[in-house]
C-alpha cells in the first residue's frame, strides 16, 4: 500500500510539501519573532563558537599541521555549510535526529499519515527561515577563505564543493538513521543516540584539521568514526590533494556503504516496531 | 541545625545514587566521550610543540595538564544545576514542596551528582595521567580556594541563566545553546587565554566567564599567581551573587513549569 502511494507522489506534490513546511516555518517565525530571532542568533553563535577555537589557534600559529590558516578557514567554512544543510533540511520535526521520534513512540503518528514514510522524512525537516543561518554563515566563511588564499573559483570547483557537501550530508544522515535503528527495540536507552552520534561525536570531531594528527588517528577518523569526511578530507581534496593517497571519490564510497547499512537496519527495526509497537506510553497517556 | 545538615547530606546521597540509576556502563559512555574530546586537543598541542611554536609561556607538559584537568573538572568549572533544566520537565516545582531551601536543594543535588564522576572518572584519570608523563597535581594548594570561588561563581551564573529561561518563557534549549557557546568561547576551558591571538585573552580574563575555568586552571598549572586571579574572582562573586538572588526572587512569580 505504502509503495503504491509513494509511486503516485509527483515531483510537483513533493515540492509542494517543501513549500508547505516553509510556510509553517515562516508562521513559527512570525508568531513570536523575538523568541525566534533569539533562537536563530543563539544557534548561529553556538556554531560560531564551535569553529572559533580551531580558527583562533590557526590564526595564532599561522596554520595547523601543514595546512595554512586559509586552508583551515576553508575547512571550517565547509564544516559549517554541512551543519547548515543538515539544519536546513533535517532539523524540523527531528527528522535528522530520528531516534527521538522513534524513541518517543512518534513513528505511530507518521504511519497514519496519508503519505509514505520516506516522503515525510525527506520533507518534514525543511525549515528555510529559522534554519538557514549556519549555511549562510558557512558560505561567507568559504568565500572569505578563498579570497584570502587567492583561489580562483571556476565551475568545476563550485560543482566539486556542492558534490562533496551532498556526500557529507548523506554521511551524517546515514549515520543518524543507522544508529537510530537501535531505538526501535530499546526506545528509552537509544532515544538520544542520534544526537550523540551526529552532534556529540562526529559533529564535534569534524572541526579538527586531521593533518595535525598521527596517521592511525587520521585513518580512524575517516573509517570507524568518519568525522574526517565531514570537513578535513573534502577540504584537502578541493584545495589540491586528497589525503592519505586515497581517491577523491572515497567519501562517496563510504556514504554508499553507510546508506546500505542504514537502509537494512532501519527496515529491520521498523518491521519490529510495526509488530510490537511502542512501550513509551502507559494506558493513562504518560510517558514512561 | 543538625536536622538541616542531615537533610542536606541525605539529598547529596540520593542525588549521587540517582546518577547510577541508568547503570554504571551508561556513565562510562559519557566518560568515553570526554576522552574522545580530549584526544584532538592533545594531538594539536603536541603538533604545535614539535613544530617549535611559541606556546605563550606554556610548556607542552603544562598544556597537557591544563587540558586534562579541564576535562576532569568539567562539571565543577561549568556548574549546571537543576535550576536550568528542571523547568522543562516540571521538577523545579518539587523544590517548593520540601522542607529545605530552594538553593540548598539545588546545591546539594548538584554536588551529589558530581560524586560518581569524581570517583569513577576524575580520580582514576588523575592516577593514570602521570603514567603518560602528565602531572595531575596542582602547582599550589591555593588552587583549591580558587576552585571554590569558581564553583560559587558558577552557581551564580547558573541562577542567572535560570532567570533568563523563566523570562524567555521556558526556552530551555535556547538558553542551553547560548550557554554552551558562551562557555566554549569565553571561559578558557578549551583553549588557554595565553594561546589566543590579537590579545583577546587579556580581555577575556577580565570577564566573569574567565574566572570560572581559565582562572583555576591557570593556577593549577602555575601559569597564574593566586594573587592575580583571586581579586577578580571575589569581585565577580560580590557582583553576581546579589544580582542572581534578586533576579531569582523577581523571576519566581513568572515561573511556569510542567512536564512528565
Amino acid at each position: 500500500m505504502g509503495d503504491k502511494v509513494m509511486y503516485e507522489i509527483s515531483l510537483r506534490r513533493f515540492l509542494g510539501l517543501y513549500a508547505l513546511y516553509a510556510r509553517m516555518d515562516l508562521d513559527f517565525l512570525v508568531r513570536d519573532a523575538r523568541l525566534s530571532l533569539m533562537a536563530i542568533a543563539a544557534d548561529g553563535l553556538s556554531n560560531a563558537a564551535s569553529v572559533s577555537g580551531v580558527f583562533l589557534l590557526s590564526q595564532r600559529f599561522g596554520g595547523i599541521g601543514g595546512m595554512s590558516r586559509w586552508d583551515v578557514l576553508f575547512m571550517l567554512g565547509y564544516v559549517t555549510c554541512v551543519t547548515g544543510l543538515y539544519q536546513l533540511f533535517f532539523s524540523g520535526n527531528n527528522t535528522g535526529h530520528i531516534s527521538r521520534r522513534i524513541g518517543r513512540g512518534q513513528v505511530d503518528h507518521m504511519l497514519v499519515q496519508p503519505l509514505p514514510l520516506p516522503v515525510q522524512l525527506a520533507t518534514e525537516g525543511f525549515i528555510p527561515f529559522t534554519g538557514c543561518q549556519n549555511l549562510l554563515f558557512g558560505i561567507g566563511i568559504i568565500v572569505w577563505a578563498l579570497r584570502g588564499a587567492g583561489h580562483s573559483v571556476g565551475a568545476a570547483f563550485a560543482a566539486g564543493t556542492a558534490g562533496y557537501l551532498f556526500v557529507s550530508l548523506a554521511i551524517i544522515i546515514g549515520l543518524s538513521y543507522l544508529f537510530s535503528s537501535l531505538a526501535f527495540k530499546r526506545q528509552v536507552a537509544f532515544e538520544e543516540i542520534a544526537s550523540t552520534v551526529v552532534d556529540d561525536l562526529t559533529g564535534m570531531l569534524s572541526n579538527y584539521p586531521l593533518s595535525a594528527m598521527p596517521p592511525p588517528v587520521q585513518w580512524t577518523l575517516i573509517t570507524v568514526v568518519p568525522a574526517g569526511l565531514l570537513g578535513w578530507f573534502p577540504a584537502c581534496a578541493l584545495l589540491g590533494q586528497a589525503p592519505l593517497g586515497l581517491s577523491a571519490l572515497y567519501p562517496l564510497a563510504v556514504a554508499v556503504v553507510i546508506w546500505a547499512l542504514a537502509a537494512l537496519a532501519f527496515k529491520k527495526g521498523l518491521k519490529y516496531y510495526v509488530k510490537y509497537g511502542s512501550n513509551r506510553y502507559n494506558a493513562g497517556g504518560h510517558r514512561r | 541545625m543538625v536536622v538541616i545538615m542531615k537533610g542536606l547530606i541525605a539529598t547529596i546521597r540520593m542525588s549521587a545514587a540517582g546518577k547510577l540509576n541508568g547503570g554504571v556502563p551508561a556513565l562510562f559512555a559519557g566518560y568515553l566521550l570526554k576522552i574522545v574530546y580530549l584526544l584532538p586537543m592533545v594531538f594539536l598541542w603536541r603538533s604545535f610543540a614539535e613544530n617549535g611554536a611559541d606556546l605563550g609561556g606554556f610548556t607542552i607538559g603544562r598544556l597537557l595538564t591544563y587540558t586534562c584537568v579541564s576535562a576532569m573538572l568539567e562539571a565543577q568549572l561549568n556548574v549546571r544545576s537543576g535550576a536550568v533544566s528542571w523547568h522543562y520537565d516540571g521538577q523545579i516545582i518539587d523544590l517548593y514542596r520540601r522542607p529545605q531551601t530552594v538553593f540548598g536543594q539545588l546545591a546539594t543535588t548538584t554536588v551529589g551528582g558530581w560524586l560518581p564522576e569524581l570517583l569513577l572518572f576524575s580520580l582514576p584519570m588523575a592516577l593514570v595521567l602521570p603514567l603518560f608523563g602528565v602531572s595531575a597535581l596542582p602547582e599550589t594548594v591555593w588552587f583549591f580556594p580558587c576552585l571554590a570561588l569558581s564553583v560559587s561563581l558558577g552557581f551564580a551564573v547558573d541562577f542567572l541563566f535560570s532567570c533568563f529561561i523563566i523570562r524567555m518563557q521556558n526556552a530551555t534549549w535556547l538558553a542551553f545553546t547560548l550557554r554552551n557557546a558562551v562557555m566554549l568561547l569565553l571561559s578558557g576551558a578549551v583553549i588557554p587565554f595565553d594561546l589566543l591571538p590579537w590579545g583577546i585573552g587579556g580581555i577575556l580574563k577580565l570577564l566573569p566567564f574567565g574566572s570560572l575555568a581559565a582562572a583555576p586552571l591557570s593556577v593549577f598549572v602555575g601559569m597564574a599567581a593566586p594573587v592575580e586571579v583571586f581579586p577578580l574572582q571575589i569581585l565577580w562573586n560580590i557582583v553576581l551573587w546579589p544580582l542572581a538572588a534578586l533576579a531569582f526572587q523577581k523571576s519566581r512569580e513568572r515561573m511556569v513549569s510542567y512536564g512528565g
